[in-house]
């Protein structure tokens, strides 16, 4: 599968790859905290550390633009699917829409 | 030349404020002049309608007079110019005399030095050629009386000037340049080209397109000026009820013994967000007083459920506004939120990242909630445990950013004391978003309660839940102003 140059495209092939996404900085502490929150719900999230990947800062910048937030991460996909930020997941667990979509994209058997 | 008007007449001017009036006195004064009809007016034909217009306009501005602010036809000046003589903007915006002293009835953008010229001249031409006339009377009379006395006394001269005019314009269809002192003089006075001098002279009926458009700039600047005069009292007035709002609730929260001991000046060590934020909040939790007893006489007067859904949402609002106030005040002092300064001490004492912790909520309601269907019952259950969760994690996002800091403070000998507290910096900010995601999820919590509950039900919650807070407020006040040994 050819590589896509556009950083923007490597961040959806990256989301659809498992079945939920972080994309992280590790210095961030929110990004901890997402991190902490699906652990702490049994779900193994697969994470990617953007500064510690040499396109890292391109994809930061697509999704700052994606998400029209200066603040890219975290930013959660799940079943390839754009949640969003830490506001928007945890909005999403309070109101019990997450945990169904978890569990349809298999990240979660309970 | 106005200064040499206001000398004579020995009438106080009110100085600046004469230059947001820029309408012509003189063609206020002079019956028929007012701009407006006067621009309209073309070539020899006189409009009865505007004629009318000007004088009722005339006679609003007489009785505005004595008012601060005169509608449309304004001057700074009281009566004092009620004669034929231009108020100070005048002689900007002002048809000179020369425009009328060329009998071609032309008014001219003029200068303001020919006006002051035509100004001094035509009140000495009026006062020496138009004895009769009762303006040129009341001018001369004017630099002696109290204003008051003249205002009343030009207000009737006006009046008869006006129904002359009236007459004289209706016998005489060609502007000629007459003014309108012309019109109440003898005829030989009166028509004669050097009383054209005087300012805005009723006979002045053609105005060039410059003059036009400058006077009606004019009168918009008036007008805006007003406007932004008026919104800028406005503002002082609102400033200075939230000052005095703000020092009784200084005055109050010191009473109180909000602010901890060891800060005995502490009130004078608050933030500026954070004296805002403590105004703003005491006045939500005054709202918050109406909103609860609106719920209790909902629910005690059985309204139908809608009526009671109205009052929920309400108080649903109520809530966000108090989330978007903290959001706000997260910005400018994320530690007065933080340390709860802004609560009671027993608020205080269960704070979690800067407000209550939904999780505690919810357990507090399960017990006053029933009954419950089953089905509401795994609702709030389910409530609870994701609210922990995220509680949970929010949490130990915190301590990473606390573990952080520390690592950055204490790290090593300090080589570079401004880089180390550039970066710790960096990181405190940090604290502001762990503030707001905190909000996030109370706010979260309390929008999920009605879609688990029935109407009557959420209207049961939040009152059990303004009323939970309204004592443990009670109990910090209590326990402040308890005996001590």
């Amino acid at each position: 599968m050819p590589m896509g140059s556009d950083p923007m495209e490597r961040v959806v092939k990256l989301a659809s790859e498992s079945a939920i996404v972080i994309f992280s900085v590790s210095s961030c502490c929110m990004c901890h905290a997402v991190k902490r929150l699906f652990c702490g719900m049994g779900v193994n999230p697969t994470v990617y550390e953007l500064d510690q990947d040499p396109r890292g800062k391109d994809m930061e910048r697509a999704l700052m633009r994606l998400l029209g937030n200066p603040q890219a991460v975290p930013v959660v996909f799940i079943g390839g699917k754009l949640i969003g930020s830490m506001d928007r997941v945890m909005a999403s667990h309070i109101n019990g829409t997450l945990v169904p979509l978890l569990k349809e994209a298999g990240a979660l058997w309970l | 030349m106005a200064n040499h008007r206001v000398g004579e007449t020995g009438l106080t001017d009110s100085g600046p404020s004469n230059h947001h009036h820029h309408i012509p006195y003189a063609h206020v004064l002079h019956g028929m002049n007012a701009p407006t009809s006067f621009l309209h007016q073309e070539g020899a034909a006189f409009d009865f309608g505007e004629l009318e217009e000007a004088i009722v306009l005339q006679g609003v501005k007489f009785r505005n007079d004595n008012e601060a602010k005169p509608p449309l036809f304004t001057t700074p000046r009281p009566a004092a110019t009620l004669d034929m003589f231009p108020s100070w903007p005048m002689r900007f915006h002002q048809t000179p005399r020369q425009g009328s002293s060329k009998s071609g009835d032309e008014i001219s953008t003029e200068d303001s030095e020919s006006a002051v010229n035509t100004l001094s001249s035509n009140k000495t031409e009026n006062n020496q050629l138009e004895p009769e006339s009762p303006i040129s009377k009341k001018a001369s009379s004017f630099d002696h009386k109290p204003l008051q006395q003249q205002q009343q006394q030009h207000l009737q001269h006006l009046q008869q000037l006006q129904q002359q005019q009236i007459d004289q314009m209706a016998s005489d269809n060609s502007r000629t340049g007459t003014t309108s002192q012309q019109q109440n003089q003898s005829a030989s006075a009166a028509k004669t080209t050097p009383q054209e001098k005087r300012r805005g002279s009723t006979s002045e009926k053609q105005l060039d397109a410059k003059t036009l458009r400058r006077l009606a700039q004019n009168r918009e600047a008036a007008r805006k000026s007003r406007l932004r005069k008026k919104a800028y009292v406005q503002q002082l007035e609102s400033s200075r009820i939230k000052l005095t709002q703000l020092e009784q609730e200084l005055q109050r929260a010191r009473s109180q013994g909000l602010f901890l001991g060891g800060c005995g000046g502490a009130a004078g060590n608050i933030s500026s967000g954070a004296a805002i934020f403590d105004m703003e909040y005491s006045r939500w939790l005054e709202d918050d007083q109406r909103h609860m007893s609106e719920l209790r006489t909902g629910l005690h007067a059985h309204l139908s459920d809608s009526d009671l859904r109205v009052i929920v949402d309400g108080y649903i609002s109520h809530y966000d506004e108090i989330f978007r106030l903290k959001g706000v005040a997260a910005k400018s002092d994320v530690f007065h939120l933080i340390t709860g300064m802004w609560t009671t001490p027993a608020e205080r004492c269960f704070l979690w990242m800067g407000g209550f912790r939904p999780s505690e909520l919810i357990k507090m309601l399960i017990s006053q909630l029933d009954p419950l269907t089953e089905q509401q019952v795994m609702g709030i259950y389910s409530l609870q445990h994701s609210s922990t969760q995220a509680e949970e994690a929010l949490s130990q996002g915190l301590e990473q950013l606390q573990q952080s800091l520390i690592d950055t403070i204490a790290g090593g000998p300090v080589i570079d004391g401004m880089q180390q507290m550039a970066v710790a910096l960096a990181k405190l900010a940090n604290l502001e978003s762990f503030i707001r995601q905190a909000d996030n999820l109370r706010q979260q919590t309390l929008h999920q309660l009605p879609r688990i509950l029935t109407v009557r039900q959420a209207a049961r919650c939040f009152l059990v839940i303004g009323e939970y807070y309204a004592r443990l407020r009670a109990l910090s006040s209590l326990w402040s102003s308890r005996p001590r040994e």
